[in-house]
């Protein structure tokens, strides 16, 4: 574990420096990152502004749950989700070979080269508004921080499956970066109390996909008003980690390198 | 044996497309499978310290065979022992023991100094920090390196940075180093430095495979030669034994005072008939003895000058190329 550590922040370590080789660019790069991901609560904010809401959802409760997904992606994006846009890039390239011939698992090498410094912005905003909109609102008690902690350590185990599945796919399905926008797209669900869908629509991204668990979920028992199927959600995720690791060791047995 | 790879052979399933527009836009619905053999079941026994070269066209299998004994590729059928592990399942602790270097990818990082690409593999293969440090040091000056290590990989020359991920394939002390064409369009100080560092390493008792294109390579580096064409050995043997492939064969040029004599003879092959005073050919030595061939010329033309040599190993491997 502590020789892991040890590794895993070498590879942080000489993934800052290659991106500060060029300062400008990664400076201005992490701001994008940044603006790109406000959007939403933005919008949310011009929402309520101009008077209209999601029923049942004040204004910094709809922007809490946003700060919990974008707390979410802030964490998974820089420290583990690289291992989607490595793995595409390392097969496509055909240097996903060098990660199989170093004594350690292919995944965690995956991870290790794939740190991404400019994804820090992600974290820098979600950091942010989880804390205006929570200093906003009632503040939640031992027993709701507990939960909370819970749940969104099962959001970065989802995000950890879609990552895994997402890069398991770039093994076999060479240089799709779209998986990307697929992605973004379903996940954009989680952005909101999950209370405001149609209850078919609830059932489907609490307990078929694992979308809920991103946002909605934890952020709610912080409010002190845990969302339906909580517990069911908590199963989902797990099982959704546990069939995303058996996709990846299922494709990485399909990979077949490049020719040389 | 160090290594031992029995009865070795790789299937890949890949998908015919066509080059027009409507066989493209076909595909995307219906793909005609293709089954390519790369491997046909191959067989030898590697010895520890020894040096061996695979030779082969593109696409005749060594690669593929280099991918197999680094575990990178699983195998269709066949078994490979290299000491004591099966690479492709018992990869993490085998590979701790090998070093690879791929000519054409590169384990350095093109934005920071090889020395920090260095420092990382010293923390996955966690090498003490005075070993990797003496061990850094002795490569370097090995190589010639110096401060470069030190400067940005993408301000270095293509043979500096082929000497960095040398380092960077031998710092934890590999047993046996795969090199997959490492002399990769490298100019020739280049590549002679590059040889002279894998033949101090090898004298320390590091086994190497390399495979290539470049038959100097194998000239200078390699004891022995195996030779892959359509995914089967056509030949593995020393390399003197690779020259007398064709048989005791040399190449003569001869120029003469007097127009030389109908020279269709057998054992002779003209090769080049440059005018009627001066040609080269081709003389089988099992058929017809150099000296005598000597006396006839010099008998009937009297001989001016005349150059005796081996034939060009390229002359060999394109015949072993054509076998099937």
């Amino acid at each position: 574990m502590k020789t892991n550590l040890r590794i895993y922040l070498a590879g942080v370590k000489t993934a800052l420096a290659s991106r500060m080789a060029y300062r400008g660019d990664f400076l201005m790069s992490m701001l994008i990152m940044l603006l790109v991901e406000m959007a939403a609560p933005l919008i949310t904010f011009l929402i309520y502004e101009n008077g209209a809401t999601f029923p049942g959802w004040n204004m910094y409760e709809a922007l809490l749950i946003q700060g919990v997904f974008l707390l979410g992606k802030g964490i998974a994006y820089p420290f583990f989700f690289g291992i989607v846009w490595n793995t595409i890039e390392r097969v496509r390239e055909g240097t996903f070979d060098l990660l199989l011939i170093k004594p350690k698992s292919v995944l965690f090498m995956a991870i290790v080269t794939a740190f991404d410094s400019e994804d820090l912005g992600k974290l820098i905003g979600g950091v942010t508004l989880f804390t205006l909109s929570l200093k906003r609102l009632p503040a939640p008690g031992w027993g709701e921080w507990l939960q909370f902690f819970l749940l969104f350590a099962v959001t970065l185990m989802v995000l950890f499956g879609y990552g895994l599945i997402m890069a398991g796919l770039g093994i076999v399905w060479i240089g799709n970066f779209r998986v990307y926008d697929i992605f973004s797209s379903i996940t954009n669900f989680g952005l909101y109390p999950t209370a405001i869908f149609s209850k078919p629509l609830q059932t489907i991204i609490t307990l078929i996909i694992p979308i809920a668990i991103l946002g909605s979920v934890p952020a709610t028992v912080l409010l002190g008003r845990p969302s339906a199927g909580t517990l069911g959600a908590v199963g989902v995720g797990l099982l959704f980690l546990l069939f995303s690791l058996v996709f990846w060791q299922w494709m990485l047995k399909k990979y077949t390198s490049v020719g040389g | 044996m160090l290594i031992t790879v029995e009865n070795l052979a790789k299937e890949y399933k890949s998908y015919q497309r066509g080059n027009s527009f409507g066989e493209a836009v076909k595909s995307l619905f219906v793909r005609k499978p293709l089954y390519i053999q790369a491997l046909k079941g191959i067989s030898f026994k590697i010895a520890e310290g020894e040096l061996v070269g695979f030779l082969g066209p593109n696409g005749a299998g060594k690669s593929t065979t280099l991918k197999i004994l680094t575990g990178i590729l699983y195998p269709s059928s066949g078994k490979v022992d290299i000491m004591g592990y099966t690479p492709w399942r018992d990869r993490k602790s085998y590979v701790a023991k090998i070093g690879a270097v791929f000519g054409q990818k590169s384990q350095l990082l093109w934005d920071i100094p090889p020395i920090d690409a260095f420092y990382l593999n010293k923390a996955i293969y966690a090498i003490p920090e005075r070993e990797f440090k003496r061990t850094m040091d002795q490569m370097v000056e090995l190589l010639g390196l110096g401060d470069l290590i030190r400067k940005p990989t993408r301000q270095l020359s293509l043979g500096e940075r082929m000497k960095c991920e040398f380092i960077m394939a031998m710092l934890h002390k590999p047993e046996i180093v795969f090199l997959d064409e490492p002399t990769i369009g490298l100019d020739v100080i280049a590549k002679d430095r590059i040889r002279e560092f894998i033949l101090e390493m090898n004298k320390t008792g590091v086994t190497f495979i390399l495979t290539t294109h470049d038959l100097s390579d194998i000239e200078h580096l390699a004891q022995r030669v195996i030779v892959v064409n359509h995914g089967e050995i056509v030949f593995d043997n020393s390399i003197t034994t690779l020259r007398r492939h064709l048989g005791e064969k040399k190449i003569i040029a001869v120029s003469t005072v007097h127009p030389l004599p109908d020279l269709a003879l057998p054992g002779i092959n003209i090769t080049n008939r440059i005018s009627p005073f001066q040609a080269e050919l081709e003389l089988d030595l099992t058929v017809f003895e150099l000296n005598k061939f000597i006396a006839l010329v010099n008998k009937t033309s009297t001989i001016r000058d005349l150059s005796v040599r081996e034939p060009q190993i390229e002359d060999v491997i394109k015949v072993l190329y054509q076998l099937r």
